[in-house]
């Protein structure tokens, strides 16, 4: 390869970065479901002609790390067999490390004849087929259950559509007008992309693109090698234990991370972890390291535009098999609670070496899928609700709320978008700052959704995880968050709350109200430590009552005309109480 | 006694200067002036400007005004304490916003706080569904308990944002009267008016930042019409908003949101004039600033817009000319990351400490710098003479960037220029590669102080075959501001099939919509049927999210003609864009706009600056990228090029304020109107 010189390098590498920009928006602004183009639960990277990243622009982090391994799946599925026109499609969890609908679309491109690169575009699809509407099923017991699996299949080939392969998807997924309109807004995003690397090869010569990209990913490893070695040496370790499968109730649901930094080395190990799940909580061996992997590089370079480079240097020890990497074709379908778990364990470790850069814990995710298969007059719809909680603290902040946690840019559907789409009316959609931990800081809240079901005939299915052993939990003497829970029926003798996840309500009555609350994030440092005038805005707005700001942050708050002021003196008995009562206990 | 008015003047206010334009419609004659702009005292700066033309100000017929006030306080966050009214069981939309976040690895995130805190936002009983229908009546004395307790709680204005007030605004009017009776002082913004669109927290956003900015705003234009009226000029004052018109300082401070893109607004209708008159429909608009490079679209004789924004991490919903910002200008710095690449911007040395041949404590290398050393610049004629650039301290300054990539100075001079260069390609092909837009189907306009010394280069970059640059080009985004029409808006959410059964409907929101923006029109004394309507609607295939805008015949009322018309253009837009759409898919109405126009009478174009001595031309070393040499360069003043006149590249243009540079291989003539046409030579 050509020798190239820096300023060229560096063209071409912000090319890529905002070719894969532009892939990104012309799927937001084709796509039909409200899961890509509001929620952006997708993924845009282009390839090397070998599967090695040169550039991405995600949705959420956890599709960064997919399409490597995809590609290089391809290519070893099709021994590199491709031609000019081709468009595959795989959602193999085996291959992708996500779940069935997390559907892959991926083009290679060629110039003067030759395979130079792969441009990919991961999106959640509304509905694959499978036993629960739009996916995420909390008891399928193998994969097969969980709705159509491609395999590297050419949708098109060589310019010319496989008829078969696209009647059969709109055969066997529940709204086909919907995933029929992603499927095209997703090779629309491809094309754009491959667009842009042919014109920059054309422009600076295809040896000098390749040269460029290797040239980035080599210096971008060796700042990421410089990243590590500035941090101290040692061992980190933590587990989290998710409550159920949703299948075995007997099973021991453990995930287990160590992190040993040495020198520029780091090495993940899961050792310790559960073995299998028979129910669908497994995550994928390659998202395992994906989501670590993209973990640390948003700890340590949240800024820099990702590449190949950001994780050559990992070491992974991820026994097989386990729940951190299961065979196929175990079910898989609720992989994301462990992601969080994950991901909470990366920010539990690195708190104690970086705390200025990771959160304390947050909520572990949650969500509702109303849906109606029968036609009604009106069309069948699939519902995905994904209400966010709260985040975790920061050392120097309290925490955020309405975001999902750790993973990305999942914007929630605005309440005047939904009641035009779906028969659902919103009652509120408010703070429930109860179940946010105190601290410091405290932890972000988390956030009550009164849905009403405005026709007959309607089913549920409601997600929740880390009810007993929960992500939320404090850093430096924060105290944890609570986890969230729903309610059928509120405010009626009928009542009634869900504390774990259930597959199936219904079929429901128009008029029937699910109350969603979030879990909270934990908060950082003593409640007590709280600044007063924090816990007086707290009062204030009406996100803490006056008894509790005692009980919990030791500070007392009086009413005056039109508002609220600090009691001082007896906030300092309080506080002197606290500390006499706590040199008591040790 | 002095004569008739005569004089029609234009002030842009600036981050570093304050730009004049004033033209004598007797004489034709066009003047500019700069003063640097202190943000403490605009009011008082703005009459010493116009008092330095040396007129009488009894002769000033009317004033245009671009102004930075709203935006600067958004930007600094300093506004009213604003009480917000929703509907039950919604006042922490406007705090929890969507939940995004868009550097998805920054796992410290966090959004900016939100505008007015949650003390200060009640809940009022009333309901309205999408469909327009009243489920729950407002309850009005829960209105009256709401705005007493704000009230009490010392408020300066209140907003009032109901769900679904786009698809019915009837209580949002019921519950402004009752706030009007009981609390005749407190400014009220209603949704309706504001954003008449959907999704309730953009919207909840856009009519909050109003009620924030409204006391700001008017007090700023109370004050210049006092220090004006002061001054004995009784001349109306009309201010640029963010959609490219003007509109009335009366409706700038009950609408203030609508003039926060006032700024880079002056400049592309500038271009969209100047270009109908040299008869370009396709232009490209870049403006060089010290910060930013700014780039705006004009296709087929139509500025392209957008219609919403963010600023300091708030939405804007409203109409707003398409402008797209990138760190790169003549203050950008040079720098190496982590990875020892360079890198160009987006921090800025501004004007101070500047460049580092500015001498003024600026030590990190910028573009001037680089520009100084590749000869492109005259140490001499800065701003026309009046500063003098240190060469050696840039030198310097890049000599030690070089040192870290193995370059040497010339080397290292050029790769900060070109890196500058491709991030400013890497914008213009976001607003047309990106939306299937050919750039060797425009031409380039470029002005602002840097416009002349990159503009050759990106368009080499991209193919685009003639590059213009206008007379003034560092006070073109006044002289624009100048050119630009009284323009009104309105837009109306209002989801249904794009279907004949449904055309009565869309005709009568449009008709009510056309006969509000008209009147405002008129209300400038516009005789009716002078003034211009443009209907669009924005389409989209049912199942889709977003939309597509259109233009709709605002004479026609042939329905089935309207419908095949309007589906023609979406789905042919619809294929340029994304490669794909379907003739046949049902299409969807979601959003009703409608603007009318009172064009007002083109000025002349500005011509060069007097009193500014005139300078023999000269020849000096000159470093181009590309062909890898130095070659001897003409030097020519900008007054020396006669229309018509032909010089063949590499040749240097100087004039005050702006140096344009003409690589090798390129050549440029003057035009009748005073522009530079610069062409690659065959």
């Amino acid at each position: 390869l050509p020798a190239v010189d820096v300023v060229r390098m560096e063209i071409i590498r912000n090319l890529m970065v905002s070719a894969t920009g532009e892939m990104a928006d012309t799927l937001v602004r084709t796509a039909y479901s409200s899961l890509l183009y509001d929620d952006k639960d997708f993924g845009a990277a282009i390839m090397s002609a070998s599967g090695d990243m040169w550039a991405e622009t995600p949705g959420v982090i956890v599709f960064s790390r997919t399409f490597p391994g995809i590609v290089r799946a391809g290519i070893a599925r099709w021994k590199g067999r491709f031609s000019e026109g081709d468009v595959l499609v795989a959602n193999d969890p085996f291959d992708t490390g996500t779940h069935i609908s997390d559907t892959s679309i991926y083009m290679p491109v060629f110039v003067e004849g030759q395979l130079v690169a792969f441009c990919g575009m991961a999106a959640h699809w509304a509905d694959v087929g499978g036993k629960a509407a739009g996916g995420w099923c909390p008891d399928t017991t193998d994969m097969f259950q969980e709705g159509l699996c491609f395999r590297h299949q050419k949708i098109i080939e060589a310019g010319t559509l496989n008829q078969g392969l696209w009647d059969l998807i709109a055969d066997n997924v529940r709204v086909p007008v919907t995933v029929h309109g992603d499927l095209q807004a997703q090779i629309a995003a491809c094309a754009r992309g491959a667009d842009r690397v042919r014109t920059a090869c054309a422009k600076y010569g295809r040896q000098t693109v390749l040269a460029a990209m290797d040239r980035i990913i080599h210096m971008t490893d060796l700042s990421m090698r410089a990243a590590i070695g500035s941090l101290p040496d040692g061992e980190y370790s933590g587990s989290i234990r998710l409550d159920e499968d949703g299948v075995n109730p007997h099973g021991d649901f453990l995930a287990c991370l160590r992190v040993t930094i040495c020198g520029e080395r780091v090495i993940f190990s899961t050792r310790g972890s559960a073995p299998v799940a028979r129910g669908p909580v497994n995550l994928p061996e390659p998202c395992t390291r994906g989501i670590l992997a993209s973990s640390l590089k948003g700890i340590l370079m949240p800024f820099d535009a990702t590449n190949e480079g950001h994780t050559k240097c990992l070491e992974f020890d991820i026994p097989s098999p386990s729940i951190l990497s299961p065979p196929r074709p175990a079910p898989t379908d609720s992989y994301g609670y462990l992601v969080v778990c994950l991901m909470e364990l990366m920010f539990r470790c690195f708190a104690k070496i970086v705390p200025h850069r990771c959160p304390a814990g947050g909520y572990q995710l949650s969500g509702a899928t109303i849906s109606r298969t029968e036609e009604q007059g009106d069309h069948p719809f699939v519902m995905i609700d994904t209400t966010h909680g709260g985040n975790g603290a920061l050392f120097n902040h309290d925490g955020i709320t309405n975001q999902l946690v750790g993973n990305g840019d999942l914007p929630t559907v605005p309440t005047e978008v939904l009641e035009t789409r779906y028969p659902v009316r919103i009652d509120c959609i408010e703070y429930a700052p109860e179940v946010g931990g105190a601290g410091k800081f405290r932890g972000g809240m988390g956030v009550r959704k009164d849905l009403r079901l405005i026709e007959n005939g309607c089913f549920l299915v409601y997600n929740i995880e880390n009810t007993k052993d929960p992500t939320a939990v404090g850093v430096d003497g924060g105290s944890t968050a609570l986890p969230g829970y729903a309610v059928l029926n509120p405010d009626t003798p009928s009542r009634r709350i869900f504390n774990r996840a259930a597959p199936t309500i219904g079929p429901l009555p128009g008029g029937t109200v699910f109350r969603i609350v979030t879990g909270g994030g934990g908060g950082w440092g003593i409640p007590f430590d709280r600044d007063p005038l924090a816990v007086l805005a707290d009062v204030r707005d009406e996100f803490l009552d006056p008894q509790r700001a005692e009980e919990l942050y030791g500070v007392a708050v009086v009413r005056i005309v039109n508002g609220w002021d600090l009691d001082t003196r007896r906030t300092q008995q309080l506080r002197a109480q606290q500390v006499t009562m706590s040199s008591f206990k040790h | 006694m002095s004569a008739e008015p005569h004089i029609r003047m234009a002030v842009d206010v600036g981050g570093t200067f304050i730009d004049f334009v004033l033209v004598d419609e007797r004489t034709g004659e066009v003047r500019i002036e700069k003063i640097p702009s202190l943000p403490d005292s605009l009011a008082e700066q703005f009459v010493t400007g116009i008092s330095s033309f040396g007129i009488e100000t009894g002769e000033i017929r009317q004033i245009f005004h671009g102004m930075t006030v709203a935006v600067n306080a958004l930007i600094q966050e300093r506004g009213a304490r604003v009480g917000l009214i929703t509907t039950r069981g919604f006042r922490d939309v406007l705090e929890m916003g969507r939940g995004g976040r868009s550097p998805v690895y920054d796992f410290v995130w966090r959004g900016p706080p939100p505008i007015v805190p949650r003390y200060l936002r009640r809940e009022i009983c009333e309901r309205i569904t999408f469909r327009g229908e009243v489920i729950t009546p407002v309850d009005l004395e829960d209105v009256d308990r709401a705005a007493d307790y704000l009230v009490s709680q010392g408020v300066e204005a209140i907003s009032v944002v109901f769900l679904h007030a786009y698809a019915n605004s009837t209580h949002e009017v019921q519950a402004r009267s009752r706030l009007i009776s009981r609390h005749p002082n407190i400014p009220v913004s209603v949704s309706h008016e504001i954003a008449c669109v959907w999704r309730e927290y953009e919207r909840a956003s856009t009519t909050a930042l109003n009620s924030f900015l409204q006391p700001t705003v008017s007090s700023y234009l109370e004050k210049l019409l006092q220090n004006l009226s002061a001054a004995r000029c009784v001349a109306p004052i009309a201010i640029m908003q963010s959609n490219g018109g003007v509109a009335s300082a009366q409706t700038a401070s009950k609408k203030p949101i609508r003039t926060v893109m006032s700024g880079p607004a002056g400049g592309v209708i500038g271009a969209r004039t100047l270009c109908q008159r040299l008869e370009f429909k396709n232009v490209i608009c870049t403006d060089v600033g010290g910060t930013t490079y700014d780039v705006a679209i004009i296709e087929d004789g139509r500025i392209i817009e957008r219609s919403d924004t963010h600023i300091a991490g708030r939405p804007i919903a409203g109409s707003l000319i398409d402008v797209t910002s990138v760190g790169a200008g003549g203050g950008s710095i040079a720098w190496l990351d982590h990875r020892e690449g360079l890198q160009v911007g987006p921090q800025s040395a501004g004007a101070t400490p500047g460049p580092v041949c500015f001498s003024r404590g600026g030590t990190q290398p910028t573009t001037t710098d680089a520009h100084l050393v590749l000869g492109q610049l005259d140490p001499d004629y800065f701003l026309g003479g009046r500063m003098r650039l240190d060469v050696s301290a840039a030198t310097t300054a890049i000599e030690r960037i070089g040192q870290g990539l193995k370059l040497d100075t010339l080397a290292a001079a050029h790769g900060i220029v070109s890196i500058a260069e491709s991030n400013m390609a890497n914008a213009i092909r976001s607003k047309t590669v990106a939306r299937g837009l050919d750039p060797r189907d425009f031409v380039m306009l470029a002005y602002g102080g840097g416009g002349g010394l990159f503009a050759c280069a990106v368009a080499d970059e991209l193919s685009i075959r003639k590059v213009i640059i206008p007379p003034a080009p560092a006070n073109f985004s006044a002289w624009g501001i100048l050119t630009s029409d009284y323009v009104e808006d309105e837009v109306r959410t209002r989801v249904l099939p794009f279907a004949l059964e449904h055309m009565d409907e869309v005709l009568e929101v449009l008709l009510e919509l056309q006969s509000r923006t008209v009147a405002s029109i008129r209300g400038y004394g516009f005789e009716e049927q002078g003034i211009e309507v443009v209907w669009r609607l924005d389409l989209r295939f049912s199942g889709q999210e977003y939309t597509l805008t259109i233009d709709l015949d605002s004479q026609s009322r042939d329905r089935a003609a309207m419908i095949d018309r309007g589906r023609t253009l979406f789905v042919d837009q619809h294929r340029r864009l994304y490669g794909h759409g379907d003739a046949e898919t049902p299409i969807e109405l979601v959003s009703l706009r409608c603007r009318a126009i009172g064009h007002i009478q083109v000025p002349p174009l500005a011509g060069p600056r007097r009193g500014v001595a005139p300078r023999e031309n000269r020849q000096r070393l000159v470093h181009f990228n590309g062909s890898g040499r130095s070659l001897m360069t003409q030097i020519m003043q900008r007054d020396a090029l006669q229309p018509g006149m032909r010089v063949e590249g590499p040749v240097i243009v100087e004039e005050w304020t702006t140096t344009t540079v003409i690589p090798p291989r390129w050549n440029v003539t003057a035009d009748k109107f005073g522009s530079l046409i610069i062409e690659p030579t065959t």
